[in-house]
């Protein structure tokens, strides 16, 4: 790798032939580091039309050229043009005295942190002086609303529950009049985990949404994704979408950075699916394991050898 | 089944041996290099992808000399080497009524361990064996719970604690009441876990120190990425893993993250879970799948060509 990045030296113009070999191998890197295959692949092309035809510096090298203008592509990549701050628009909504709470779904495929962040996220508002409640609207996995309750008694947070093998979207609209009645600000709905392809699981959650019109809807992926990240964003934004909202999913938690190491190409990958911004990511499976994403850190990780 | 859509492109690329002319050095690199591709965006581990591009280029380069067909020359090779990936030396551990086999499951957090133990439950009780589980899991919330829903739906008998933190003193009491019952299985549900955390692998290595089991089993996700070689790996060298189960296929993932979890574990794969239903469950056998997988048929008859 190194040799090939330190070919080619002089002040001339970079041509596709000089920029293939380089982008060839970075492009590798980045795959290796668990970017998705396509994603790396658009990210890669777009760097090299944007390279070829500029002059290089005297006695730079195309890897002095090409690797900062990559990195670039990636921050800017991750880099949300639409940043989301849950707990501003909590407070906003708060402040607009509606009487009705900021209502937040977390969605996501099975087993990849959803109960477990929202969770986090109840300790997190609350740290802040909101009143969450949290909604068990898993009425199908076993032991689903037991582990809501951990939560909520660990928390002090009131969980709102009806059990099993009841209507999620109908369980959620209750959860939201007893926020009101008891004045909780913030209304946590907890969803049971689909496959994104798994249609008549995804219209009951498209149904949850539009019956229920939450102020956000987070989608939860793990970190440890593959290439399916794609389609899972991809095929839950496009479930979700509705009239009230063009991308379906407003913002992204990446779940278990902890257990990656400087494998963290998914948070590149989900970045660039949508433009939806990652809001936190899970370093951990304590309630204060919750950060933002530092996208410094994570180009830092993608060429480190 | 989807790692199926891998042996399709991988099918694609072998035909091209013999449409595009001979098989000329230029024709064996693209279809290498487009093989390699297909596996790396079902994401098999790309250090893995490399080196069994080498191996087969070597095993050409060996026979180059010969009038040998080429086509079946690369076909042979890139089966072989794709066989021994998905079944390693380790033979399979073998189930005897004669005693009482104590099984353990062990995972990255929410690979699917605790609903495999029920769909292996209720396999092997559907069978006729004598079955039942115990809940080692004194981390998660809910963890308890959600075994003893699923225990009860299925009728097996469970054990387990809602105040004993020590999952050692567990498994310990648990096993010990199931061998004396005379149960033909026991299977044992650990917490999730990841290489990063060292006590969470030593608390892992005390259990089994404890139960000694007869096998253990390695569930993981097949959604993952990169990062599940590594993973797997660290299972492997902390306890003596005898058994991969790949989970979540019913998804849109390829799978091919099992790869790599066979080839670091060096264990067969046994199960594929395919849904959140206790039936969605299938044995796997690596022989008839890969000779499906690439379309060959029977792979004796391949074989002795
Ligand atoms: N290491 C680590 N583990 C995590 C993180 N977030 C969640 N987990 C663990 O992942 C497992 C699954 O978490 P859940 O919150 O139950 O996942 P879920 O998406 O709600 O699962 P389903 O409801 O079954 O679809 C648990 O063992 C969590 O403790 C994280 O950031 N890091
Ligand atoms: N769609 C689908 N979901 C599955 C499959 N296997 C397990 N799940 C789901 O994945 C989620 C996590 O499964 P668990 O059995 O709780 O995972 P675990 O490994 O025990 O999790 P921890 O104990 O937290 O580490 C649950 O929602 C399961 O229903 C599968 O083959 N397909
Ligand atoms: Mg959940
Ligand atoms: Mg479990």
């Amino acid at each position: 790798l190194k040799n090939m990045l330190s070919q080619v030296t002089g002040n001339r113009v970079l041509t596709e032939a000089d920029l293939g070999p380089v982008l060839t191998t970075l492009q590798q890197t980045l795959v290796s580091k668990n970017v998705a295959s396509e994603i790396a692949a658009d990210i890669c092309t777009s760097v090299r039309s944007s390279l070829v035809g500029k002059k290089m510096s005297t006695f730079s090298t195309v890897k002095a050229t090409v690797l900062p203008a990559l990195e670039l592509a990636l921050e800017r990549v991750m880099t949300p043009r639409q940043p989301i701050d849950i707990l501003r628009d909590c407070v906003a909504k708060r402040e607009t005295r509606s009487n009705s709470p900021y209502t937040i779904v977390f969605v996501g495929i099975n087993g990849v942190g959803k109960s477990t962040s929202l969770a986090k996220t109840a300790y997190y508002l609350k740290q802040n002086g909101c009143k969450p409640l949290i909604a068990a609207c898993d009425t199908f996995r076993s032991g689903a609303v037991e582990q809501l309750n951990v939560h909520a008694k660990c928390l002090d947070v009131p969980l709102f529950q009806k059990g099993y093998s009841k209507d999620p979207s109908s369980v959620a609209k209750a959860a939201i009049s007893k926020a009101k009645e008891d004045g909780n600000d913030v209304v946590l709905v907890d969803t049971a985990g689909r496959m994104q392809n798994n249609v008549p699981l995804m219209t009951a959650l498209n149904k949850l949404i539009v019956q229920n019109k939450p102020d956000a809807v987070i989608f939860v992926c793990e970190a440890l994704v593959g290439n399916d990240g794609v389609s899972q964003l991809q095929m839950f934004s496009q479930a979700l979408s509705s009239s009230s909202s063009k991308t379906g999913v407003d913002g992204v938690i990446l779940t278990k950075f902890d257990t990656v190491s400087d494998k963290v190409g998914s948070a590149v990958t989900l970045s660039h699916v949508t433009g939806v911004p990652v809001i936190f990511v899970g370093v951990g499976q304590k309630y204060n394991h919750l950060k933002r994403l530092s996208t410094r850190a994570v180009v830092k990780s993608l060429f480190k050898d | 089944m989807v790692l199926v859509e891998l042996g399709r492109s991988l099918r694609a690329s072998l035909n091209k041996l013999s449409t595009i002319g001979g098989a000329s050095e230029e024709v064996i690199a693209t279809v290498l290099n487009e093989i390699s591709r297909a596996l790396i965006e079902a994401d098999v581990s790309v250090g893995l992808v490399k080196a069994m591009k080498e191996k087969i280029k070597a095993k050409i380069e060996l026979t180059s000399d010969s009038h040998i067909n080429k086509k079946k020359l690369v076909q042979k090779a890139v089966q072989d080497e794709l066989v021994s990936m998905l079944q390693p030396a380790t033979k399979p551990y073998l189930m005897s009524r004669k005693k009482t086999n104590v099984i353990m499951f062990v995972g990255l957090q929410g690979a699917g361990k605790t609903t495999t133990i029920a769909k292996f439950a209720g396999y092997y009780a559907r069978k006729g064996w004598k079955v039942s589980m115990v809940c080692c899991d004194s981390f998660r919330a809910g963890a308890f719970d959600q075994l003893k829903q699923n225990a009860t739906k299925l009728r097996v008998p469970f054990y387990g604690s809602y105040t004993e933190a020590d999952p050692v003193v567990i498994a310990e009491k648990g096993v010990a009441q199931f061998r004396k019952e005379k149960y033909e299985i026991v299977l044992i549900d650990t917490s999730g876990r990841h290489r990063q955390e060292a006590g969470l692998f030593e608390e892992m290595q005390e259990i089994s120190a404890a139960v000694d089991p007869d096998n253990t089993v390695f569930v993981m996700d097949g959604t993952q990425g990169q990062a599940v070689y590594d993973q797997a790996m660290g299972f492997h060298d902390a306890v003596d893993v005898g058994s991969v189960i790949v989970t979540k296929l019913d998804g849109h993932a390829k799978g091919g993250g099992a790869l790599s979890a066979v080839a670091a574990t060096a264990s067969p794969i046994i199960f594929l879970g395919s849904g959140e239903k206790f039936d969605d469950f299938e044995p796997f056998n690596a022989k008839s799948f890969v000779a499906k997988l690439l379309g060959f048929g029977d792979i004796r008859g391949f074989m002795d060509e």
